[in-house]
């Protein structure tokens, strides 16, 4: 280096290095943090929850109707229809609904 | 992937977030960090602020109304972000403008290549210039950015930062011609 320093000699050299693959890894690590954060999957998400927890609910209260009626005697269909629409739930769901209902005393008793 | 145009990468954001994503980083990941990295120079520092820069981006897209260049917003949340870990460095320091707190950091970093003398003295003589000349200077000598653009992306005006970035030249000139 003398007393003409001139740009283009260094040009856009950097000193600084960089550990391999780190920019894959950066952006793996925004999208986890964003996927704990989309508003629009997260609020889809729980409306196809909600959507299933009410049609559950509605499935249980006609079932507790038909227990209780002495004429109709049909428990067992109805408690069979729940099983079966719980089974076609994803692990997933099944799991949220467990957690939802799980301290219901009327779903309980 | 090939670089998308700014508008593409709006639009893609606005109707697939995931597709979206993948279009900006492909484009601005890699100049984002570079443009932290000359600032912070500590590489976990840089990649930290890098990577909370883009989680803003994301998380605020919806504040964005293109008032401003795409590619301007984004770089002025990240030099945000790289001066908030400049600022939490210089907590204990006396003066916010201490030219030498650049040089430690340089000095200090493990990702450092020591052997080229040469591009270590221009980043030391970048490094002791104050915020405004630094900001002007690297974003028009490495990301080739205009006046108009870098005066969005340091809330400045153009002719404030063409003055700065000939200032900044100067000085670097000088500090290279020296023989420290």
């Amino acid at each position: 280096m003398g007393k003409d320093f001139d740009f283009d000699q260094v040009g856009k050299r950097m000193p600084y290095k960089t550990p391999e693959g780190f920019l894959d890894e950066m952006e793996t690590n925004i999208w986890k943090e964003l996927q704990g954060g989309l508003p629009q999957t997260r609020k889809r998400k729980t409306y196809r929850l909600h959507i299933f927890a009410a049609s559950l609910a509605v499935a249980a209260s006609i079932a507790m109707v038909l227990v209780l009626s002495p004429a109709v005697r049909k428990e067992q269909d109805s408690f069979s229809k729940v099983e079966r629409a719980f089974a076609g739930l994803s692990q997933e769901d099944q799991e949220y609904m467990l957690e939802i209902y799980r301290d219901d005393i009327f779903m309980n008793e | 992937m090939a670089a998308s145009n700014d508008t593409e990468i709006v639009s893609a954001l606005k109707e697939d977030a995931g597709k979206g994503f993948r279009m900006l980083m492909a484009k601005y990941k890699e100049p984002v960090y570079w443009h932290i990295r000359r600032l912070v120079v500590s590489h976990d520092d840089a990649q930290d602020a890098a990577q909370e820069t883009f989680v803003r981006v994301f998380r605020s897209f919806r504040q964005f109304k293109g008032g401003c260049p795409l590619g301007a917003w984004i770089y002025r949340i990240a030099t945000n972000e790289a001066m908030r870990v400049l600022e939490r460095r210089r907590e204990g320091r006396l003066s916010l403008d201490d030219p030498e707190a650049g040089a430690d950091a340089l000095m200090a970093d493990g990702y450092v290549d020591y052997s080229d003398l040469e591009a270590v003295k221009l980043q030391k003589a970048i490094l002791s210039l104050p915020a405004r000349q630094q900001l002007a200077f690297n974003l028009r000598y490495y990301d080739g950015l205009g006046y108009d653009e870098i005066a969005v992306i340091t809330d400045s005006t153009a002719a404030n930062v063409k003055a700065n970035y000939h200032i900044a030249k100067e000085k670097i000139i000088k500090y290279m011609n020296s023989t420290d």
